[in-house]
């Protein structure tokens, strides 16, 4: 079991006569640098405070051109992150591969990250959401043969010795030899996240890699992808390790459960219903008609269509309530999707700075080792060996 | 009426649908409900053996995922064509299926008799952006392409607000259809920067066809194709709007067999 913190730094700042989507066409008119200035310094301050609280890593990952997540370049928030922490895991989940062009620029970043960390990175692979099809003028369309290209390049960077060739049907390169290369041999572990498309599902399963399930959906959605997934592994021959399986959740732990309650609910709705808006939004071809219907299906389990907050709490949308509540509800989850990584967002939406820094603390203090000691791990068996410095 | 045929052209399977009688004639649908028989066909139908090939990924036609580009397009629709043995023929191609036969008239401009653009995409102008088909809504798709908002399609379109609303072998051709034609007009939008300039290749005596409503391509688009392809003549269908052979059948097919008559 590890335990990460993940954070989308979002725009808490939306105007309330504002009633459109976070994404693709948000006025961008809407950002203050000026106040971007103070998000940015004092999210990174919540994720390198991860470190000394005890987690095992943290998470941040890539979204363009909109409200929710202002991280279009996750790679240079992992950069800070390397330099400024010595112990704990970063994970980037991930870079969008056919936004970067060419891939090697994945190859080459990353490996900066895990050298400047001393082997600390987990290098998270995304085909990118629909969005960012919308805001890129990439097809669609051809979103997963390039990603798939891509990630076979990148792979190729990390474990065959450079100058190769590369002549692929999306990317053509005379001389690959990326400079530097990573310190984690035979390379960076690889996290995968999905919102349920069979492909990816099969995709990761068939390379031996971990699945990230993508939040706000019913827990049962959750479920559901695992157990595929699971089922994925079983058909390529082998048993998935809960290891290979992460699930990202809303979580807010406060003194008592009605506490927890009040300060959190308003900005859960501000990020259900202000953020949210325009997620998915999913371009022709991102996905096959099959998985398209599937995941479309789910909208009634999506976290932007819940009205109530009994319909959050018997979804699981977010764990929410006091040290007692989310221990035990937090269990019997992880116990029940099998998996091996909890990915917590500990900020959310306009949840301000005092509050995330007491969620913060009262999860570590009083949720994660009770969770370590259920599941049976510690921090020094999880810990990463840093490099050596010659 | 139509009689359906499978095609094997270039490893890609084409569903045909042959109807009428007379010299053969090509209709390049849009990706829209045109890819099916239609009263439209039927009136063409009527002087001509109408030839309707559903493009790859429309309908049960396979071999989408060998189409990158309008290139693979226009080349599959000449080996269609010699497949079938139809020397020089008259070619009605509507909006999506218009740009296509405008590729075909200027690149092989001997295979094209007769050339009739309908509403055709495949030009840009800054000045007057084609509509967002991708990104839209049904309800919005039915607010920019018909005209008459009573259309029994405009209507389901417009019923369709929620996924919940739509019937699931339908989504299912709208995705698949939408995903053909984005493989070749996502980017750059639903045209191709190159065939302004080859347009005066066209040898074809060709009809520009434009519904004066059209939400989606501007009238303007018509007037640039009438001004670039030589000799063209440009008729408009008042009170139409994107689609004139679904949404005015009657004049959609009269101006077509009207100017395919003329010698």
């Amino acid at each position: 079991m590890k335990f990460f913190m993940f954070h989308l730094m979002p725009w808490p700042y939306l105007p309330e006569t504002y009633v459109g989507p976070a994404w693709v066409k948000c006025p961008n008119g809407f950002y203050d640098g000026r106040r971007g200035h103070g998000l940015y310094n004092r999210y990174l301050d919540e994720l390198i405070r991860a470190e000394a609280l005890g987690f095992d890593g943290v998470c941040v990952n890539e979204h363009h051109a909109n409200a929710y997540g202002n991280m279009p370049s996750p790679n240079l928030i992992a950069a800070i992150l390397a330099r400024q922490t010595v112990r704990m895991r970063i994970a980037v989940v991930g870079n969008a591969l056919p936004l970067y062009n060419p891939p090697v620029r994945v190859a080459e970043e990353y490996a900066m990250i895990d050298c400047i960390s001393g082997g600390r990175l987990i290098a998270g692979m995304v085909v990118g959401g629909g969005p960012e099809y919308y805001s890129n003028g990439l097809n669609p369309a051809e979103a997963r043969e390039r990603f798939s290209e891509a990630l076979d390049l990148i792979l190729r960077c990390w474990t065959e010795p450079g100058p190769f060739v590369h002549m692929g049907k999306h990317y053509k390169l005379r001389y690959v030899n990326p400079w530097p290369t990573p310190v984690q041999q035979p390379h960076p572990p690889i996290w995968i996240p999905g919102a349920g498309s069979y492909e990816t599902m099969d995709f990761v399963a068939r390379r031996r890699w971990a699945y990230m399930g993508i939040p706000y959906f019913h827990k049962r959605v959750f479920k559901k992808n695992f157990d595929y997934f699971r089922e994925a592994c079983e058909k390529e021959g082998y048993t998935a390790s809960p290891e290979q399986m992460g699930w990202l959740v809303p979580v807010y732990v406060a003194e008592t459960d009605a506490q927890a309650r009040a300060e959190f609910e308003p900005h859960l709705w501000y990020f259900a219903k202000r953020l949210l808006p325009g997620i998915n939004i999913s371009p022709p071809g991102y996905t096959s008609p099959r998985s398209a219907l599937k995941m479309l299906g789910a909208f009634g389990e999506f976290l932007l269509n819940v009205g109530t907050w009994e319909q959050v709490v018997e979804g699981a949308y977010a764990i929410v309530g006091s040290p007692a509540t989310v221990r035990e509800r937090m269990a019997e989850l992880i116990g029940w999707l099998g998996v091996g990584n909890v990915l917590s967002l500990l900020q959310l939406g306009t949840l301000p700075a005092d509050l995330t820094r007491k969620n913060m603390e009262l999860f570590a203090s009083e949720v994660l080792p009770y969770l370590r000691d259920e599941t049976g791990t510690s921090l020094e068996s999880n810990a990463v060996a840093s490099a050596p410095v010659a | 009426m139509p009689e359906r045929r499978t095609v094997r052209v270039a490893g890609k399977e084409v569903r045909l649908l042959v109807g009428g009688g007379g010299p053969p004639l090509l209709y390049l649908h849009s990706v829209g409900a045109d890819a099916e028989w239609l009263e439209a066909h039927d009136r063409l139908a009527s002087r001509f053996t109408v030839h309707l090939p559903a493009h790859p990924g429309f309908a049960e036609s396979t071999g989408v995922d060998q189409v990158d580009g309008i290139f693979d397009l226009v080349l599959h629709y000449v080996d269609l064509l010699g497949v079938l043995g139809l020397g020089a023929v008259p070619v009605v191609g509507a909006s999506f299926g218009g740009w296509i036969a405008a590729e075909l008239a200027a690149l092989y401009p001997e295979r094209i008799a007769r050339l009739v653009l309908a509403d055709a995409v495949g030009l840009w102008i800054d000045e007057a952006p084609i509509g967002e088909l991708f990104g839209s809504t049904p309800p919005e798709v039915a607010q920019m392409i018909f005209h008459d908002q009573e259309h029994p399609l405009a209507q389901m379109l417009r019923a369709m607000t929620s996924i919940a609303d739509v019937p699931e072998d339908f989504a299912y051709a709208q995705l698949r259809a939408l995903e053909a034609a984005a493989k070749v007009g996502w980017n750059p939008y639903l045209h191709d920067p190159k065939l302004e300039g080859r347009l005066r290749r066209v040898t074809a005596p060709t009809l520009v066809l434009w519904g004066r409503e059209d939400g989606l391509v501007p009238l303007v688009y018509g007037e640039r194709y009438r001004e670039r392809i030589p000799g063209a003549r440009l008729h408009v269908i008042e009170r139409c709007g994107h689609l004139p052979a679904i949404e005015r059948p009657a004049e959609f097919a009269e101006a077509v067999l009207g100017f395919l008559a003329q010698t």
